[in-house]
């Protein structure tokens, strides 16, 4: 048993990849065990969970639709995430735990609505507005908090649960005042121009969504890896991340590379918050904070804290939130075992530092008693 | 009005101070909990699960179920607790990211079952427990003093216990050998470890209590707000009850005094709404409240503010 936990995980080489895989592959198969113990048969609900992500064919489609309709709408709900598990992932590299992504994403989906959304501006103009207000107000609501943290000492967690809630709160308050659809209990739909997916596109005889900023999360990605490996920006973060008291002894200044990754990964958090508000759904559910936010921080440690290990996780965890529709409806199970699954992808990427020491410290004992036998031998 | 502040008030703010005297007992042995919010929605669902269980069997009329309730909901949030034990105890796991990793589970897996519960053994499709609505009484004699009376009237049976537990709590972190061990582990673990103290073990108990005293808290809301358990017992009252902890500067004391205030200025600032005659959607900007009170006071008194000094540090035997 240690010995092939050694062979697969053990090594320098890619190793964080492999714990991730085996946290993923440890999960699904625990998910196939719940499916089985609640009568499913678990590899049609797998299956399932493909299939409503557009990745295998459904036996039937409604009219207009197919494989590549849902594979699109797959793809409109990762934009978000991908932006959001960067933000993560930049505040972690800075030794930063972000967890106020969702009300982030809340300043800068409500910004944006409110400016941009209900104004009669044309596409052309709306839409990079959209992306640069979202940038903006996320970005403000990262300086706050890394102002408050080094100016202050107050921790970057609890200045960020209480920014949550109070924005969460204040955006509810306008929304329910000034903004809300009497049907559907939310903020009025945006408008068309402003929405960064373009909605029921017909083409080929389909009728599909386009992510517009889907190659925007890609290229993003792309450059902050840019930006982390191969800048002297990307190098001070990360080497106040690993060590204050070093970095400062080097002569980098802390308190602005606290203040510069906040603002960083609350411009990426803006942007996941204007591609899920103004993008994926085109209103703001009053009275909730958005739970990607939350998520992203698991996307993003699943994705290894590297900014295109989040691409690959988000991928992953997108698929089984989004096929989860589809599954539940095939197979009457629960719709949450999705989250469950989910949260058991964390639970275990969560214990990858430890799976990482066990490795380690079997791959040694090994070592020893290869040895002490080899001596014998000789 | 002052009446209605003052139950109002109370009935906020106790339930969210055993959270905190919870979070306080697992902060002070040295482990971050931001899992406060997780553990309290577990132990509530397993409290309502009791509930409606003994509900279905013994009848309406008596007040059994009720009190059974409240220590399903400590064993199940002590027995949660364990997961937190696990990933930051056992397995050396970054303590912030683990609580919130208990929390996106306690979130999955209570909604998951509750469903399931209910369609397997209840037959409806619901993602509820429909919980017996709490009876409340006055105190005599208490209830009869002007003004102050109110603390005493209309009263959950819950605050009593939470009161009891509170005390015995106290006792144990600031009287006995456990809770001087305890903060020790907190400040400095080499230290308790060179005085013969398991340290490991000291913060497993000490979570798990924290679990306990979380599930509580967590059952009360599920009383008080609502009157059932749901997915909506994840409002954020547990991350609240940390920033009230934080607040009272880790000492359970000043931690009810952050949590009354917490409480009158929710129920006082919804009484003025109501009494101006503002639309009820006000009251979602009361509700930052506690929040921005919380925010400006760490402003102010962040400097004086000092968390046990090992806190969220991983112990590390070897290290000096």
């Amino acid at each position: 048993m240690k010995k092939y936990m050694v062979k697969l995980l053990g090594g320098e080489k890619h190793q964080m990849l492999r714990i991730s895989l085996f946290a993923i592959v440890v999960s699904l198969i625990f998910g196939v065990v719940v499916l089985l113990i609640i009568g499913n048969n678990p590899f049609a609900s797998y299956l399932n969970l493909l299939q409503g992500s557009g990745l295998a064919p459904k036996r039937s489609y409604a009219g207009r639709k197919n494989m590549f309709t849902d594979f699109m709408n797959l793809l409109d709900a990762l934009t978000p995430m991908i932006f959001a598990s960067l933000a993560v992932t930049v505040a972690l590299k800075g030794g930063l735990f972000n967890i106020g992504v969702s009300g982030m994403m809340l300043a800068a989906g409500f910004a944006a609505t409110v400016t941009v959304g209900y104004s009669s501006l044309f596409a052309g103009a709306a839409k990079p507005l959209v992306l640069i207000i979202g940038i903006i107000s996320g970005a403000l609501v990262g300086a706050l908090i890394g102002w408050l943290k080094y100016r202050f000492n107050i921790n970057e967690v609890v200045s960020s649960i209480m920014l949550n809630y109070i924005l969460m709160y204040v955006f509810t308050f306008f929304i329910n005042s000034y903004y809300v659809d009497p049907v559907s209990r939310q903020s009025t739909n945006i408008n068309d121009a402003a929405r960064l997916t373009i909605v029921d596109f017909k083409a080929f005889g389909l009728k599909f969504d386009i992510p517009l900023a889907f190659p925007l999360a890609i290229i993003v990605a792309i450059l902050i890896r840019f930006i982390m490996d191969k800048t002297t920006i990307g190098f001070e973060i990360k080497a106040v991340g690993l060590s204050r008291t070093a970095a400062n002894y080097a002569g980098i200044s802390i308190g602005r590379n606290i203040m510069l990754t906040m603002i960083l990964s609350g411009a990426l958090a803006g942007l996941a918050g204007v591609t899920y508000f103004c993008g994926y759904v085109g209103s703001i559910q009053p009275g909730v904070v958005p739970s990607m936010g939350f998520n992203a921080i698991a996307v993003a440690l699943l994705g290894c804290s590297e900014p295109i290990g989040c691409i690959y996780a988000s991928f992953l965890i997108t698929i089984i939130s989004n096929g989860s529709i589809y599954m539940s409806s095939q197979q009457g199970v629960e719709i949450e075992i999705a989250d469950l699954i989910t949260a058991f992808i964390l639970i275990f990427s969560a214990c990858s530092e430890y799976i990482r020491m066990y490795v380690s410290k079997a791959a040694m004992e090994l070592n020893t008693a290869g040895e002490k036998k080899g001596g014998a031998q000789a | 009005m002052i009446d209605t502040i003052i139950i109002d008030g109370l009935t906020f703010a106790l339930p969210m101070f055993i959270m905190a005297v919870g979070g306080i007992f697992s902060e002070k042995s040295g482990i971050t909990n931001l899992a406060v919010e997780g553990l309290q929605g577990f132990g509530a669902f397993t409290g309502a699960l009791v509930m409606v269980i003994m509900m279905n069997s013994m009848g309406n009329g008596t007040q059994v179920p009720y009190y059974m309730s409240f220590v399903a909901a400590a064993l199940g949030g002590m027995l949660y607790a364990l997961v937190h034990v696990i990933l930051c105890v056992k397995f050396n796991g970054n303590q912030v990211i683990s609580g919130v990793v208990v929390n996106i589970l306690a979130m999955s897996l209570t909604s998951f079952l509750t469903r399931r519960i209910n369609a397997d053994f209840f037959g409806q499709t619901s993602n509820k427990f429909i919980l017996e609505t709490s009876i409340r009484f006055d105190v005599p004699v208490l209830s009869g003093i002007p003004v102050l009376g109110a603390a005493f009237t209309s009263v959950y049976p819950f605050e009593i216990l939470i009161i009891v537990v509170a005390i015995i709590a106290w006792y144990v972190m600031y009287r006995t050998p456990y809770g001087m061990h305890l903060r020790a582990c907190g400040d400095n673990p080499h230290a308790a470890d060179a005085a013969g103290i398991d340290v490991k073990k000291v913060r497993t108990v000490a979570v798990v209590l924290s679990g306990g005293l979380s599930a509580i808290g967590g059952m009360s809301y599920a009383y008080s707000i609502s009157a059932n358990f749901s997915p909506d017992i994840y409002l954020g009252f547990g991350y609240l009850a940390i920033a009230a902890l934080i607040f009272g500067n880790w000492s359970i004391l000043p931690t009810l005094g952050a949590c009354l205030l917490f409480g009158f200025a929710r129920s006082s600032g919804q009484a003025i709404i109501q009494k101006l005659g503002m639309p009820s959607t006000f009251n979602d900007l009361v509700r930052t409240l506690p929040y921005v009170v919380t925010l400006l006071l760490l402003v102010f008194f962040s400097k004086n503010n000092r968390s046990p000094r090992a806190l969220g540090e991983i112990y590390d035997k070897g290290k000096r």
